[in-house]
């Protein structure tokens, strides 16, 4: 009994102390946004913001173009995800169903797409999109986007559609429904939950975008957020405040949506993963 | 009052002049269009902006759109701009990146433009603005390095007047180590416009032609001069070695009061009052001293040109915005409202209200200089740029020539691609 | 909690059609043929479109000499394999590369050991102190990069940093101004615990899931056959959790290798280039320098040698389906 008891303490004190370590950078962001400019850069840490203020998050609010950007961000990002994950769905569930030429081929080709190196490759991208005249608009970041998070997407949807019993589906077929209706009526609900983990990584990934909406997009109300979060650096220096302040909202909907899905997404990527 | 006057008597002078050798489109022909100009943000005061909008639209009918870009990512945003059928059609560029961009061919020749409103320009600015003779830019605004000092720490050192001479200031130094507990200067290693203007004052040349190629001159004793000196200031301060002024703000450190100086641009005040209203009554400048009294230290002139785009649409509508932007009353706003060091003699007076500007202005006009200008020395400065490892590497002990060699084939391997 | 969807279904499943129902036969024949390429279409369509076209773009332009002055004039300058000589020829990209595999392989490991220990712990904690620091987890993770290479670099600044004042009160004053970014190794240490603190929720989280799946019998079998905590681990856990395991790593190793904001903001890759790795690199010499030729041969050489990290994973996962088609082919 005493022992499992020094256990439990053990085992608790380390969790604490795990909770601290992943929390404080979090929390030192929300504190500096907080915190009088003065406060900031401190020689003795200032651990609380007592002196409170406001005025870094007015700074971040008003900043030109807020809310259009905001805006173009949740349709870009909304957009690509649910697109990824259609398009995704389908093919998972050709990929692990179906047996076909070529497949191993196609599993291949969309583990080696999960590679693909974005950062450096922005230019081509920008000359494609340059010379079919689509620069400043909404649909080819939309496009980028989509591909940038459906590998992935797809990898992972293929091990939720294995691990939902083919039996399910057959037992539907015998009561007389479609392949398509067994589909979206049996096997679609048992999905769901894996779908809305999976959207996680696609919402973070095209929420936090840059390199490619920096060259593609250059006039002010064709842009999306991450271009307004690096917009507090001037020539006169960086106005670390804004921009913790505008980086704790931008980080806001993300939240939000992760411990909205919290249950399903726990449990959601792994079933993906482990049958993967 | 007096001087606005005799300003918007030569604005207007000055207009007339131009529309009477104008090409003939007069100030209808551009009625309801609009130009496009890219400043950096920070770059364009507020009054200034509003001034030069109504005199851009009473004067051509257009109208005028500032579109402020973010320094993050600025490079790339640029060249890709420049390439598209509609760039903008004036654009802000770094005086020592515009060969760089010159050289690409994205940028319209200003030539007459220069001798139609900058005849008495300062050579030092205008030189960043030509490209093997041509000019592909008109200066803008730039400024120079002054020293920002702590009225109170110098007075409680018992510090009176501004030192004259280089040694003067590291004996003021030294009074202030002694004498108080506050750092009697903050400089990082890694403060590399400061370290370009003590080449400038040593008459060093960073890079030298070798069998028709650009490589370091890094190696050059007299660089070795200058590097020792920036050793001797540095010597006074316990700020990292391998980081530069901005990281952190060296005005926010300066802010918290217990600096006696830094090495400064004349905006980093209102950045260090920002994060510390109460140090304003504390702040004092003056030209950084050289090594005699009658010659300041060399200093770097960092500013920027406008250009035009060479692809641009509204080419002679620019050119209409260049002469109203850099008219000779809009320049002494530049001056008076943001502190840049006035780039020609007339403006001196302006810079009178602003005393950064006043102690920014005798090293220039004597020994302000620039980064070599040459089209592939904008890439040497890129990040990580190979100087700043030199710098450190002699504050912590290296020899300077040894130091260089190090860094040598790095700058090589740079200057060597177009 | 931990009942998903999916492993419920399992067991609905199980239940009605008893143990292993027997795979039907004759599907393949039933089914359309070009069903299966109909369901993929879109996705081959897309990632050819949106992800094909701009590869063969870069290949293309691998071997230009594409710089300013050609961007903005639309020249095109072809300088045949020279790009690829020049990186191939130099001693700074195999360095690069070396560095790379090293970094690569530290940090995964760092993160699935990790990983794996917070994930069951997670599994032995009381419920309130596992949302806790489950959520803990979760704010780590959807904390913006930009924001969260800001703050660690005020946390590790020499003079003004948190971790220099905390060790400094704790008696070691010799870290008092200690510059974290003054050595390869200690800018290293800063990058590394950046990375495994922004990877560790995604494998803690996931692999703290995956153990609800494992039925208990299991472990109780173990126990009456006096495993210990690590036999269980060895004998129960980490088998059942093989394909997790790999496919996480495989996820890692892709994201670690890639990792190029965390990396760029601490020191820019120095000091003196001792800390970039190949992304970097690429951007450097590609985008940074805008000698976009360049970049782009560099960048392709990347994914080839993230081929070869993550073959010998490829591999195994067509063995495994090849198996699989067999094996239902068999039957």
């Amino acid at each position: 009994m005493k022992r499992s008891l020094a256990g439990r303490i053990w085992l608790n004190a380390t969790a604490v102390v795990l909770a601290i370590g992943f929390v404080f950078p979090v929390y030192w962001m929300f504190n500096t946004a907080f915190k009088p400019t003065r406060d900031i850069l401190s020689e003795d840490p200032v651990w609380f913001p007592f002196h409170g203020t406001f005025e870094h998050f007015a700074t971040a609010v008003h900043a030109p173009d807020f809310w259009t950007l905001a805006g173009n961000s949740v349709v870009v990002t909304v957009l690509a995800v649910a697109l990824s994950l259609v398009i995704a769905l389908c093919g998972a569930f050709a990929l692990t169903r179906m047996r076909f030429k070529g497949r191993k081929g196609i599993l291949l080709t969309f583990m080696v797409a999960q590679m693909a190196p974005w950062e450096v490759m922005v230019i081509s991208v920008y000359l494609i999109v340059r010379d079919a005249d689509m620069l400043n608009s909404l649909v080819p970041l939309t496009c980028f986007y989509m591909l940038m998070v459906l590998p992935f997407t797809l990898l992972t949807l293929r091990g939720y559609v294995a691990a939902v019993p083919r039996e399910l589906e057959e037992s539907a077929m015998v009561d007389g429904c479609s392949r398509r209706q067994a589909f979206l009526k049996v096997v679609f609900p048992l999905l769901a939950p894996g779908l809305m983990a999976t959207s996680l990584f696609g919402f973070i990934t095209a929420w936090h975008e840059f390199p490619l909406v920096l060259v593609l997009n250059k006039e002010p109300g064709a842009g999306t957020l991450p271009l307004w979060l690096s917009q507090f650096q001037t020539r006169f220096g960086d106005d670390w405040g804004a921009t913790m302040a505008a980086a704790s909202l931008f980080a806001v909907p993300i939240l939000l949506l992760f411990l909205f899905l919290q249950r399903k997404a726990v449990g959601g990527l792994t079933s993906g993963a482990v049958k993967g | 009052m007096k001087r606005g006057l005799i300003a918007a008597t030569m604005v207007a002078g000055m207009l007339v002049g131009v529309a009477a050798c104008g090409s003939g489109d007069g100030a209808d022909g551009f009625k309801g269009q609009k130009l496009t100009v890219w400043v950096m943000s920070g770059s364009n005061p507020a009054q200034w902006t509003e001034q030069v909008s109504a005199q851009f639209k009473k004067k051509t009918g257009a109208t005028v759109e500032f579109k402020v870009q973010q320094w993050n990512g600025i490079q790339q945003k640029l060249s890709t701009a420049l390439s598209e059928d509609t760039p903008p059609d004036v654009v802000e560029i770094g005086n020592t990146q515009t060969a760089a961009y010159a050289k690409a061919g994205a940028l319209a020749d200003l030539g007459d433009l220069k001798k139609a409103i900058g005849a008495d320009w300062n050579d030092a600015f205008n030189k960043a603005a030509l490209v093997d003779g041509k000019q592909y830019a008109l200066p803008w605004f730039a400024g120079n390095r002054v020293v920002m000092y702590n009225k109170k720490i110098w007075a409680q050192a018992g510090l009176k007047g501004t030192p004259r001479t280089r040694s003067e200031l590291f004996k003021a130094f030294d009074t202030i180590k002694k004498k108080t507990d506050a750092e009697p200067l903050y400089l990082p290693g890694q403060n590399w416009y400061f370290l370009d203007g003590l080449t400038i004052g040593t008459g060093a040349d960073l890079v030298k032609k070798q069998g028709g190629k650009w490589v370091s001159n890094l190696g050059d004793p007299k660089v070795a001069k200058a590097m020792d000196i920036y050793k001797t200031y540095q010597s006074f301060s316990t700020a990292p070695k391998n980081k530069d002024e901005a990281t952190p703000q060296q005005s926010e450190v300066f802010a918290k009061g217990k600096t006696g100086a830094v090495i400064a641009m004349g905006y980093e005040a209102a950045e260090a009052v920002k994060a510390n209203p109460g140090i304003k009554k504390d702040i004092g400048f003056f030209t950084i001293p050289g090594e005699t009294a009658g010659k300041p230290e060399g200093v770097f002139l960092g500013g920027s040109n406008f250009a035009v785009a060479g692809m641009g649409k509204n080419q002679e509508l620019a050119k209409e915005f260049l002469k109203i932007a850099l008219s000779k009353e809009n320049d002494a706003r530049m001056v008076k409202e943001a502190g840049w060091t006035p780039k020609s003699p007339d403006l001196a007076t302006a810079a009178k209200e602003n005393p950064a500007a006043a102690a920014a202005a005798p090293a220039a006009e004597k020994s302000g200089g620039t980064t070599p200008l040459i089209p592939q020395w904008a890439a040497v400065e890129n990040v990580p740029n190979p100087i700043k490892s030199y710098m450190t590497a002699v504050l912590n002990g290296k020899s300077p020539a040894d130091a260089a060699k190090a860094v040598e084939s790095e700058i090589n391997a740079r200057l060597a691609k177009e | 909690m931990q009942l998903d969807g999916a492993a419920a279904a399992t067991d609905q499943a199980a239940a009605r059609t008893g143990k292993g129902g027997a795979p039907p036969c004759g599907r393949g024949s039933r089914r359309g043929r070009g069903a299966p390429y109909l369901l993929l279409l879109p996705a081959l369509l897309a990632t050819a479109v949106f992800l094909g076209w701009p590869m063969v773009r870069n290949l293309v332009l691998s071997f230009q000499n594409l710089n300013m002055k050609e961007l903005i004039q639309h020249l095109t300058e072809w300088v045949g394999t020279g790009n690829y000589r020049e990186i191939l020829g130099s001693e700074q990209f195999w360095r690069v590369t070396l560095r790379t595999v090293v970094f690569t392989a530290v940090n995964v490991v760092l993160i699935m050991v990790l990983g794996t220990l917070i994930g069951l712990l997670l599994a032995r904690l009381g419920k309130t102190m596992r949302l806790a620091l489950s959520v803990a987890l979760v704010l780590a993770w959807a904390m913006p990069v930009i924001a969260a290479t800001t703050v660690f670099q005020w946390l590790f600044d020499s003079r003004y940093g948190v971790v220099n004042w905390v060790l400094d009160a704790a008696g070691w004053h010799a870290m008092t101004d200690y510059d974290w970014v003054g050595t390869q190794l200690s800018t290293f240490f800063v990058i590394t615990v950046m990375i495994v603190w922004q990877s560790l929720p995604f494998v803690a989280l996931n692999l703290y899931a995956a153990t609800t799946t494992i039925p208990k019998e299991l472990y109780e079998a173990a126990r009456m056959d006096g495993a210990g905590t690590w036999q269980v681990f060895a004998s129960v856990t980490f088998p059942f959790l093989r394909p997790f395991f790999l496919a996480t790593t495989f996820l890692e190793v892709i994201w670690v290798f890639k990792a190029f904001p965390q990396i760029f903001a601490i020191n820019q890759g120095g000091p003196d280039r001792l800390t970039e790795t190949l992304p970097i690199y690429a951007f450097t010499e590609g985008v940074g320098n805008l000698h976009f030729g360049m970049g782009a041969a560099i960048s392709l050489l990347t994914i080839v040698v993230l081929l070869a990290m993550t073959a010998h994973y490829l591999r195994l996962t067509l063995r495994q389906e090849a198996q699989e088609e067999h094996e239902e082919a068999a039957l």
